[in-house]
């Protein structure tokens, strides 16, 4: 994703090296998804369900189908 | 004493043979404090041996507060990847960096051996692999988000 949009950004975090910051988070259970400090995602999850889901909790959604060239 | 055995550092250098751009490693360390710092060194340093694409790139954390800030490193250990892209200049060829906001905080064993793996690959394509919905979907992002995946050792 961060591929995709340069104003994405993605850090993966070993969970158990940095106690204060899983604290902070809540981290009871992995892989945990945060975003914006706001979105959270707990668990695994296809591509096809992960990426709509997140968008969605952003208020991220398709306005239009995109035009024909 | 190496930390991949020689039947998977076969399997790496044949999966790194894929990789079409080459790869810069951005490694922070710290010499005290940082328990999991060598064994991190160690894994990058036998990895990137396993392709003439990767190249590893090492900051001490406390002392090198020009990268940290421009890598923006929250933490140690961390590694940013870094696509290399060939720019004509004067004198030759030169690389740039095209850094994409990706980073690992923490060893990376277990499970995120792979995904740093996959995500050198990725880098090194700069193609997510992702769906035609997802990618869509991304291009509507009009405001910075960060992502921070937690897991933990498998």
């Amino acid at each position: 994703m961060a591929i995709e949009n340069a104003l994405v950004r993605a850090d993966m975090i070993e969970a158990t090296e940095y106690p204060e910051l899983s604290d902070r988070y809540a981290v009871y259970g992995v892989p945990l998804t945060v975003v914006n400090d706001k979105v959270r995602l707990e668990g695994g999850a296809p591509e096809a369900y992960f990426v709509p889901r997140i968008m969605h909790e952003l208020g991220i959604t398709l306005e239009a189908e995109p035009a024909e060239e | 004493m190496a930390l991949l055995k020689p039947s998977d550092q076969a399997a790496l250098r044949e999966e790194l043979n894929k990789m079409t751009n080459p790869v810069r490693l951005v490694f922070f360390t710290q010499m005290l404090g940082c328990e999991t710092c060598p064994i991190t060194k160690q894994i990058l340093e036998e990895v990137v041996a396993l392709s003439d694409k990767l190249e590893l790139v090492t900051y001490n954390h406390a002392i090198d507060r020009e990268a940290v800030e421009r890598y923006g490193i929250a933490r140690i250990p961390a590694i940013a990847v870094v696509r290399l892209e060939v720019q004509a200049s004067d004198d030759g060829q030169q690389f740039t960096e095209h850094d994409y906001g990706i980073r690992f905080y923490g060893v990376p064993s277990g499970y995120e051996f792979m995904s740093l793996i996959g995500d050198i690959l990725d880098v090194s394509h700069g193609e997510s692999g992702l769906s035609a919905e997802s990618k869509a979907l991304l291009a509507q992002v009009s405001q910075p988000l960060h992502f921070q995946v937690f897991t933990t050792p498998t």
